[in-house]
C-alpha cells in the first residue's frame, strides 16, 4: 500500500498545484469548475494521511498478538516513567539508588552443623568465625546479608530483593528500562534513517552509485555484529549513545538497506515519479516527496525489529562487562556472575530472573508489534 | 554454473581483503600502537620484545606494514599470542576452530532441519490448535535474551536434572592417564562424521538418478540415512576409545541444543510464512488437480519452493549463530574460538583477538558462499543469471 | 494422430450419451462477512465428444463451477445441494482418495494463466511424468513413459527435447501448449479449459484453439471451454451456456444462442460486440455492475440492470425453461427480447 506524499511545505510550488495521487478522493470533490483546489492541499493531504493511518490501525488492532505486544511495551513505558517518580517521592535515595544505594538487610539465620537451606541457615564454622566463637547449633543470629531475598514489609521493602552489593533489584530493573528504551530508540532510528537514505538513493540514481552501495551492504552483511562490537568496545569507551549510534550505523548500511532499496525501486518506476520530474522537480525533491513516503511504512517496520536487536546486543555486551554504563539489565546479570551467583538457580532467583525476563519480554513485545505491522503492510499474510 | 561459482569466489576474495584492511585499520586506531602493548607486557622478556618489534616490522612505514600484514595473513602467520606466550596465534586458533565449527554446524543443521519440518507441517495444517502455541513459542525462542537463556538451560539440564555435564569440553578426571589425546580423538570423530555424510550424499544422488518414483526415493533415502548413522555409532561403539568419545559427545550436546533451540524458533517462523506464501501459488492448485497425494504436494512441491527464502535467510542466521556461538562458549566454558576471542579481548591480547576476528570473518564468508551455492542448486532460475 | 497405447483406453464415442451431468448444483463460500452465493442451481449436461462453452463476466461463477467438477475449491466452500454425475456416479459423494484417483485421469483441467501452472524448480518432463506415475503406477515403464510424453509434445507442436528443460526456459505460448500436453497425458474423457487463450497474442490464440479442436476430434474427448470472450467460444463450441451472478441464464446449441439470444443479459452482451460484417449500429453497453453475491438481488438476479424487467422479475426467480430445440432460458420476459440486428454469423 502507498501513502500519499506528506504535507506540502510550499503550496505555491508547481508540484503542489499538479496535485499528488489522491487515494480515495475524487477530483471533482476537491476542485471547483476551473480545476483549482478549493481546499488547501495540505489539509487534503493531512486528511488522507489520517485516513490511511486509521485503516492501518483498524487492521493492526485485529491482530491479537500485536496488541499484546503493544500492551507490553506500554507496561514497560510505565515502568520507565515510574522510576524517577518513585525516587522523588516514596523511595529514599540512599537506600534505593540503583547504583549507589545500600540497604543492610538483616536476615535471621539458624546455626546448624550442615546447611540444607542457604537462605535460612548458617553453618557452625562461619558463625563462630564471624560472630562468636562460643556459639552453639540451634542459636538464631541476625546478620546483614547480601544478596537478600525479597521482602514485602518493613521500613524499606525490597519487592525483588537486593543484589550482592545491597542495592534494590526493583529499582535497578526500573531504572534500566529507561536506558533500554533510549538505546533502542537511538539505534533503531539511526538504522532506519541511514537505510532509508541509502535505499532511496541507490534506487533512484542507479548505476554505479547503486552498485557501490549494494557491494558495501554485502560487506556489512558479512560481518557478524557481536564480535565487531566486542572489539570496538575494547577500543573505545562505550556509552549508551555511542553504542546506539554505532549499532545504528553498522546495521543501517546492511541488510535493511538492501530490502528498502527494492521497495524504493518499486516506487521509482512508477509513472508519477516521471511526471514529477517532467514538471521540474529536482532529484532530491522526488526522493523526499515521493519515494521516501512510500518506503516509510516498511522502514517503520524495521524500526521495531531494530529495537529488538539493539536491546539484545547491548544486554549481551553489558553481560560481558564491556560497556561503560552505570546500570542496565545486562549489567545486573553481569554483577550476579561476578559475585558467583550465576548457577544458583532457584535459591537466588531474583538476581537472574527479573533482569533476564525483562530483556526477553521487551524484545518479545517489540517483535510482536513488528509482526503485527508486517501483516498490515504486507496484505498477503492476512488470514481470510 | 561454474562461471557463477568463480565469479562469487572472486567477489568473496575482494570482500575479504577489504574486511582484513578494515580490521587492520581498527588495529591502528587502538590507543597506542602494538609496540607499546608489547613493551608494556611484563611477561615477555625485553630481548624478545625488541626482537618481536623488529620482526613485526613496526619500524617500517605504514603502507609496508599493511602489505606485510595482509600477506602474513594469507601465509597463515598471525603472530604470537601475548597471554599464552609463546604459542603461535595460528596454532591456538587451529585447535579451537574445529570445536567452534562443530558447535556451529551441528546447531545450525539441527535448527534448520527441525525448524523446517515443523514450519512446513504447521503451515500445511493451517488452523490447527497447536499452531498458535507453536508460533508464540517460536517467537519467544527468537527474542529471548540469549545469555540468560543459556544460563537457564545450563542450570536446568546440567545442574538440576543432572543429565548433562556443567559445561566444559571434557571431563578432565576421566581423561587423566588415558592413552588418547582429546584433540586427536575429536579430530577423528569429525573425520568419521564427514565420511559418513559424504557417503550419504553420494547415496542420495544415486538414488535420485536410478530410483523410479518419489515414494521409492524417499524410502530408500530414509534407509540410507539409518544405515549411515547406524554404521557410525557402531564404529565408535566398538572402538577402544569408546568411553572417551562418549564423553566428548556428551559434553557437546547441551551447548548444541541450546544454540540450536534459539535458531529453531526463527527458522520455524520463517518456513511457516514461506510455505503459506507458496501454498497460494498456481502450481500448487495444478498439483492438486493432477490428483497427486497430499504428502507429495506438501513436501515435493510446496516445501521445496519454500526452501528458497529460507536458504536466503541462512546468511542472516549466520551472523546470529556466530554471535550466539561466542555467548554459548562463554557460558558453557566450551574452549572454542569464541571463548578464546573474548578472553583475548579481556586481557588485551591483540594478536590473538584480531586473529580470531579475522578467522571469524573467513567463516562468515564461507558460510555466505555456501548459502549462495545452495541457493543456486535449489533454484534453476538463478543459474542463468 | 492418435495416441494408441494399448494400456490406455481406446475411445468409442456416442454423442447422445451424457458424460457429465451437473444437476442443480448449489455452492457457497463462507467468509467473515457471511455467505457468498457463488453457484446457484446450475444444471447442464456435457455429452461424449461435445464441446461446451461457459461465458460470463468475471465473478459470475463459471470458474467456481469448473473447480467444483474437480472438487478443488478451498476449504471455506460448501456444496449445499445438487450432484455432479460422471458416468452416473456422483462425484460429490466420493471420499478424498476416490476423488483424487479420478482427477486428471477422468477429468483434466487447463487453468487460467497456465504459464504459472508449472513449478519453477522442476523440469517440465518430470512434472508430466508425475501424473503418469500417480495414475498409471506400475503400468508403464520408464521408457514407455518417455515415449508417451514425446508423442504428447509432438501432438501440441513442441520439440520433444524441451521435456528436459525448466519452465522458465519456455515462452508463454510454449508453456500453454505444454500444459495442454500435460492435461492430455492420462487420456482424460473431459478437459476443462479455463480461459485458455487469455494473455496470449491473437496468432497464438488461433493456433491453440485449432490444436484443441483437432485433438478433441481425434481423441473423442469432451471439452468445457470457459471464457469471457464470446468470439473465442463461438468458434469452437457445440453448446453454449451463459452465466450471470452464479446462475445459468441461457443454454443451448451455440448457433442458436448466438443467432437469437433470448435472455436479456445474453442479448445485451452480444449486442455490445462490434461486428465487422453486419450493419453499423450504436454500441449499447451494459450499465451498472454485477451484484454483490453476499447479498444478491431478490427474484431474478439480473433485474436491476435489465431493460425488460417487470414486477414479477423483482419477486420471483425465473426457472431455466426449454423453449425449443434444446434452447433453455431463465427469463420471465424472454419473448420481449428483440432479434439481434445483423445477427452475428458464426
Amino acid at each position: 500500500m502507498s501513502l500519499p506524499p506528506p504535507m506540502a511545505v510550499d503550496d505555491n510550488a508547481p508540484e503542489a498545484r499538479l496535485g499528488a495521487p489522491a487515494d480515495g478522493a475524487s477530483a471533482l470533490e476537491l476542485t471547483d469548475a476551473g480545476g483549482l483546489a478549493k481546499t488547501p492541499m495540505w489539509r487534503i493531504r493531512w486528511r488522507l494521511f489520517r485516513r490511511s493511518i486509521g485503516t492501518m490501525w483498524a487492521l493492526f488492532s485485529e491482530n491479537r498478538l500485536g496488541m499484546f505486544g503493544l500492551g507490553l511495551i506500554l507496561l514497560f513505558a510505565v515502568m520507565a516513567i515510574s522510576h524517577p517518580i518513585l525516587m522523588a517521592t516514596v523511595w529514599d535515595p540512599g537506600v534505593y539508588d540503583p547504583v549507589n544505594g545500600y540497604d543492610a538487610v538483616v536476615t535471621e539465620y539458624t546455626v546448624v552443623e550442615e546447611i540444607t537451606d542457604p537462605l535460612t541457615e548458617i553453618d557452625l564454622q562461619t558463625a563462630r568465625l564471624r560472630l562468636n566463637p562460643t556459639i552453639k547449633p540451634g542459636a538464631v543470629v541476625s546478620i546483614p546479608t547480601q544478596p537478600a531475598p525479597p521482602t514485602i514489609s518493613g521500613e524499606n521493602p525490597h519487592y525483588l530483593g537486593t543484589d550482592a552489593q545491597g542495592r534494590d533489584i526493583l529499582s535497578q530493573l526500573l531504572y534500566s528500562t529507561r536506558s533500554a528504551f533510549f538505546l533502542g530508540a537511538v539505534a533503531a532510528f539511526t538504522t532506519v534513517f541511514i537505510a532509508t537514505a541509502v535505499g532511496a538513493i541507490a534506487a533512484y540514481f542507479g548505476g554505479w552509485i547503486d552498485g557501490g552501495l549494494m557491494r558495501f551492504a554485502d560487506l556489512i552483511l558479512l560481518m557478524p555484529l557481536l564480535p565487531v562490537l566486542i572489539v570496538l568496545s575494547a577500543v573505545f569507551e562505550m556509552t549508551m549513545v555511542l553504542l546506539g549510534l554505532i549499532i545504528g550505523v553498522l546495521s543501517g548500511f546492511g541488510g535493511v538497506a538492501i530490502v528498502l532499496k527494492s521497495q524504493a525501486l518499486a516506487v521509482t518506476v512508477k509513472s508519477y515519479v516521471d511526471a514529477a520530474r517532467v514538471a521540474g522537480g529536482s532529484d532530491w525533491h522526488v526522493i523526499f516527496r515521493h519515494i521516501i513516503p512510500n518506503v516509510l511504512p516498511l522502514s517503520f517496520l524495521f524500526m521495531m525489529f531494530g529495537v529488538t536487536d539493539a536491546i539484545a546486543i547491548e544486554s549481551t555486551l553489558s553481560f560481558f562487562g564491556l560497556l561503560n554504563v552505570p546500570m542496565t539489565w545486562g549489567i545486573m546479570i553481569n554483577s550476579a556472575q561476578n559475585n558467583g551467583y550465576l548457577l544458583s538457580g532457584t535459591s537466588f532467583w531474583w538476581l537472574l530472573f527479573p533482569a533476564g525476563l525483562a530483556v526477553s519480554f521487551l524484545c518479545f513485545a517489540f517483535f510482536l508489534v513488528g509482526r503485527g505491522m508486517d501483516e498490515v503492510i504486507n496484505p498477503r499474510l492476512r488470514a481470510r | 554454473m561454474f562461471k557463477f561459482l568463480l565469479g562469487r569466489l572472486v567477489q568473496m576474495a575482494i570482500l575479504f581483503v577489504v574486511f582484513l584492511s578494515l580490521v587492520w585499520l581498527l588495529l591502528q586506531a587502538m590507543p597506542g600502537d602494538i609496540s607499546d602493548t608489547l613493551v608494556g607486557n611484563p611477561s615477555i622478556p625485553l630481548s624478545v620484545r625488541l626482537e618481536l618489534r623488529e620482526s613485526l616490522g613496526l619500524s617500517q612505514p605504514l603502507h609496508i606494514q599493511y602489505l606485510t600484514y595482509i600477506t602474513n595473513f594469507f601465509r597463515g602467520e598471525l603472530g604470537v599470542s601475548f597471554s599464552r606466550y609463546p604459542q603461535d596465534v595460528s596454532a591456538i586458533l587451529w585447535t579451537a576452530l574445529p570445536r567452534t565449527l562443530v558447535l556451529f554446524l551441528s546447531a545450525t543443521l539441527l535448527a534448520f532441519w527441525l525448524g523446517f519440518k515443523t514450519g512446513k507441517l504447521i503451515a500445511w495444517g493451517r488452523g490447527a490448535g497447536s499452531e498458535k502455541g507453536l508460533i508464540v513459542t517460536g517467537i519467544f525462542l527468537q527474542t529471548v535474551f540469549y545469555p540468560w537463556f543459556a544460563i537457564v538451560m545450563l542450570w536446568t539440564f546440567g545442574f538440576f536434572f543432572g543429565w548433562f555435564p556443567i559445561g566444559r569440553f571434557i571431563d578432565a578426571r576421566l581423561w587423566q592417564g588415558s592413552p588418547f589425546n582429546a584433540n586427536e580423538i575429536f579430530g577423528q570423530m569429525i573425520v568419521s562424521v564427514i565420511i559418513a555424510t559424504v557417503i550419504y550424499v553420494i547415496g542420495r544422488y544415486l538414488i535420485k538418478r536410478y530410483a523410479r518414483d518419489i515414494v521409492t526415493q524417499t524410502r530408500l533415502g530414509q534407509g540410507l540415512a539409518a544405515i549411515c548413522v547406524g554404521a557410525l555409532v557402531l564404529f565408535w561403539w566398538l572402538h577402544p576409545a569408546a568411553v572417551y568419545v562418549a564423553d566428548i559427545a556428551h559434553h557437546t550436546m547441551l551447548p548444541v541444543m541450546t544454540l540450536g533451540l534459539v535458531a529453531f524458533g526463527a527458522t520455524m517462523l520463517l518456513t511457516r510464512s514461506a510455505m503459506l506464501e507458496t501454498l497460494g501459488e498456481d502450481y500448487i492448485l495444478t498439483a492438486r488437480a493432477k490428483g497427486l497425494p497430499d504428502r507429495v504436494i506438501r513436501d515435493h512441491h510446496a516445501a521445496r519452493n519454500a526452501m528458497l527464502p529460507v536458504t536466503t535467510s541462512l546468511v542472516l542466521a549466520l551472523a546470529f549463530v556466530i554471535g550466539g556461538g561466542i555467548v554459548t562458549e562463554t557460558i558453557f566454558s566450551w574452549p572454542g574460538m569464541g571463548l578464546i576471542f573474548l578472553q583475548a579481548i579481556n586481557v588485551s591480547d591483540i594478536p590473538l583477538a584480531v586473529g580470531a576476528l579475522s578467522i571469524t570473518g573467513v567463516l562468515a564468508l564461507f558460510g555466505h558462499l555456501l548459502a549462495d551455492i545452495l541457493y543456486a542448486v535449489l533454484d534453476p532460475r538463478i543459474r542463468v543469471a | 494422430m492418435t495416441l494408441s497405447l494399448e494400456k490406455l483406453k481406446a475411445r468409442q464415442i456416442d454423442p447422445t450419451r451424457p458424460l457429465l451431468e451437473v444437476d442443480r448444483l448449489v455452492m457457497r463460500y463462507h467468509i467473515k462477512a457471511g455467505q457468498v452465493s457463488a453457484v446457484e442451481d446450475v444444471s447442464f449436461t456435457v455429452h461424449e465428444g461435445e464441446a461446451v462453452g461457459l461465458v460470463g463476466e468475471s465473478g459470475c461463477g463459471k470458474t467456481s463451477v469448473a473447480l467444483s467438477l474437480l472438487r478443488l475449491l478451498p476449504s471455506n466452500a460448501e456444496y449445499v445441494s445438487g450432484e455432479i454425475r460422471l458416468d452416473g456416479e456422483d462425484l460429490l459423494s466420493l471420499n478424498t482418495d476416490e476423488m483424487r484417483q479420478r482427477r486428471w485421469k477422468e477429468i483434466a483441467m487447463v487453468f487460467q494463466g497456465a504459464m504459472n501452472s508449472w513449478n519453477p524448480v522442476y523440469r517440465v518432463g518430470d512434472q508430466i511424468r508425475e501424473t503418469l506415475d500417480t495414475h498409471y503406477r506400475g503400468v508403464m515403464s520408464y521408457t514407455e513413459q518417455r515415449q508417451h510424453m514425446e508423442r504428447l509434445f509432438s501432438a501440441v507442436g513442441l520439440p520433444p527435447a524441451m521435456l528436459d528443460r525448466y519452465p522458465h526456459e519456455f515462452s508463454g505460448g510454449m508453456r500453454q501448449r505444454a500444459v495442454i500436453a500435460m492435461a492430455l497425458g492420462c487420456s482424460p474423457r473431459l478437459i476443462i479449459a479455463d480461459e485458455p487463450t487469455t494473455a496470449l497474442d491473437v496468432i497464438v490464440q488461433d493456433q491453440i484453439l485449432k490444436e484443441l479442436k483437432r485433438i478433441q476430434a481425434d481423441l473423442g474427448m469432451s471439452i468445457i471451454y470457459i471464457s469471457h470472450d464470446i468470439a473465442v467460444i463461438a468458434e469452437v463450441t457445440d453448446s453454449l451456456g451463459v452465466m450471470y451472478a452464479g446462475k445459468l441464464v441461457e443454454y443451448g446449441p451455440t448457433g442458436t444462442v448466438f443467432a437469437r439470444p433470448r435472455h436479456p443479459y445474453a442479448y445485451l452482451l452480444l449486442r455490445s460486440t462490434p461486428s465487422i460484417s453486419g450493419p453499423r449500429r450504436q454500441l449499447a453497453p451494459l450499465e451498472g455492475e454485477p451484484p454483490d453475491l453476499l447479498d444478491p438481488p431478490t427474484g431474478c438476479r439480473f433485474h436491476p440492470r435489465c431493460p425488460f424487467a417487470t414486477e414479477q422479475c423483482v419477486t420471483e426467480e425465473p426457472p431455466l425453461e426449454e423453449i425449443g430445440g434444446g434452447h433453455r432460458v431463465a427469463c420471465w420476459n424472454h419473448e420481449d427480447v428483440p432479434e439481434l440486428e445483423g445477427a452475428l454469423q458464426r
